[in-house]
């Protein structure tokens, strides 16, 4: 599902790379955890797979496409192919939980038929069923973090890529976010969260990619978060 | 995707509430910009249209001696007529029609009686092509036998001739300055539209909206301040034509005045034209500078 070949990237003006070098395979349907301290580089591996980055060397490969040398007319489709979740949620603040995930579909030309059929069943998915009107400032943290995933999950797409999900979040409700992801996963998803919580990914058991100053220095199946405190 | 007009419409009406004070001096300015172009360019043409009128009766007249025979006259009649590059009409004026003309414009006054016998030449009234070529014509006919002498109203064509050079290049030259400053303020309009809407543009981006599903609303929002401005321009402009036009005939009836609507109208879409074009490009240097999709 995700192949990427010697992928370093450099930032303009930067002395070092923030990714060097960096082989990884992840195949469809896998849960992968990509962890590491602050300014790692899991931040820019995450842009580099949504082309927001275009790597200086190596190639990147998603679902088959060499997405490095994609046309930039190509991009928008290849983003509807991939849900994204960060920290911050990203949502608009002057609409409602419906309308922030309906909006998703809007922008890409979904007709309103099935935005009324696919919005009510995403937020059930997440558990918000009977917030679809709240705004976001009604909503708590956590529960904003499922409006954004819902969002990035409307769609179907066969890739989650989530950078730093739980960063704002206690955590019980990290945990509930958690398990939302594994749900996700179960459908066939492919999902990576990049985060720095231990406990979690401690907790889950599953593939864990480790970066250190831009280098991948562990690939591990039923992994742990491994860094001495 | 399907296109949606109705979306991109009350997008760009949306955002056109919220800056709407950038927004009108962005319109104000382009009015400005195509009134002056247009104003200019409304004086050239009446007055080249004035000139056409008049230069299409005579320019140059050449007065023939007495008795000159008529198969000369014939001749050089005909020579002139071949000369037929820059040459648009040549008519001959016999020294009897030369009187009855006399006659006719001072119908009723008594200055005929003193007239005895008929002391007016023959001549030939040749119209022009382009009114720059007299001097040309008038060198080549100087010193014949058969002409006695030649005139050619040269100064008043000639400063009608950079009248209208003038007042285009004025136009141009004032209405292109504006229009800089119309093109800046709606690039600068169309950044604040951008900037507003920046979280919403953020999410299209990451969700996959088409990159011209983006761009859409802030282009047409620079394409409707262009036209609304040149709109506006249109109609200040027509009740400026018709203000003036009312003068000017009064003060000169017998003039030619006033411009055929055919190029009426194509000032008009000119200027319409213009107008989107300005805001199309103000909003295209905008999601250039800061609109990277």
């Amino acid at each position: 599902m995700i192949k990427i070949n010697n992928v370093t990237m450099k930032y303009k003006g930067a002395h070092s790379p923030a990714i060097k070098d960096i082989n990884v395979d992840i195949d469809r349907g896998e849960f992968v955890f990509l962890v590491g301290p602050s300014g790692c580089g899991k931040s820019t591996f995450i842009r580099l797979l949504i082309r927001e980055l275009i790597p200086t060397k190596g190639k990147i490969f998603i679902a088959g496409h060499d997405i490095a040398n994609m046309r930039r007319g190509k991009v928008p489709q290849l983003r509807r192919n991939i849900g994204c979740v960060f920290q911050d949620y990203k949502l608009l603040p002057n609409k409602t939980a419906y309308e922030n995930v309906a909006f998703a579909l809007d922008v890409i030309g979904k007709p309103n038929r099935i935005i009324r059929a696919q919005v009510p069943e995403v937020l059930r998915l997440v558990g918000l069923e009977g917030k679809s009107e709240s705004y976001p400032d009604e909503l708590s943290g956590g529960e904003q973090q499922r409006v954004s995933i819902a969002r990035a999950f409307v769609n179907r797409p066969a890739i989650i890529l989530a950078d730093e999900p739980t960063g704002n979040l206690d955590p019980a409700t990290s945990g509930d976010i958690m398990s939302l992801f594994n749900k996700i996963n179960r459908t066939g998803t492919t999902v990576l969260v990049a985060t720095h919580d231990r406990e979690m990914v401690d907790n889950m058991r599953k593939r864990v990619l480790a970066l250190e100053g831009g280098t991948l220095i562990r690939d591990q199946q039923r992994g742990v978060y491994g860094y001495e405190e | 995707m399907s296109i949606r007009p109705f979306y991109f419409i009350k997008e760009s009406f949306k955002s056109f509430s919220k800056n709407w004070i950038i927004s009108m001096a962005a319109i104000t300015t382009v009015t400005l910009s195509l009134l002056v172009l247009g104003f200019f360019m409304l004086v050239a043409f009446t007055v080249n249209n004035w000139m056409n009128m008049t230069e299409r009766k005579v320019e140059i007249v050449v007065f023939l001696n007495d008795g000159v025979p008529a198969e000369s006259v014939q001749s050089l009649q005909s020579e002139i007529m071949s000369w037929n590059d820059d040459v648009r009409k040549v008519t001959y004026v016999s020294k009897d029609q030369a009187l009855e003309r006399l006659k006719k414009e001072f119908k009723g006054s008594d200055m005929l009686s003193m007239i005895e016998g008929n002391p007016l030449p023959a001549s030939f009234e040749i119209s022009l092509k382009d009114p720059a070529k007299a001097d040309e014509i008038v060198k080549r006919l100087k010193g014949r036998s058969e002409i006695e002498s030649i005139r050619h109203d040269k100064q008043t064509v000639e400063r009608l001739i950079n009248f209208t050079k003038m007042a285009r290049w004025v136009g141009v030259i004032f209405a292109g300055l504006l229009a800089f400053a119309a093109l800046v303020l709606i690039a600068n309009a169309i950044r604040l539209a951008i900037y507003a809407r920046r979280r919403e543009i953020a999410i299209m981006r990451l969700v996959g909206a088409s990159n011209w599903f983006i761009r859409w609303p802030f282009l047409l929002e620079g394409i409707i301040q262009g036209l609304v401005g040149a709109v506006i321009a249109i109609a200040i402009l027509s009740v400026i034509r018709a203000a003036i036009e009312d003068n000017v005939k009064r003060l000169l009836a017998f003039l030619p005045t006033g411009l055929p609507s055919q190029s009426y109208w194509q000032l008009t879409f000119a200027l319409v034209i213009a107008g989107i074009m300005i805001g199309a490009a103000g909003s295209a240097l905008a999601l250039r500078r800061f609109l990277r999709v």
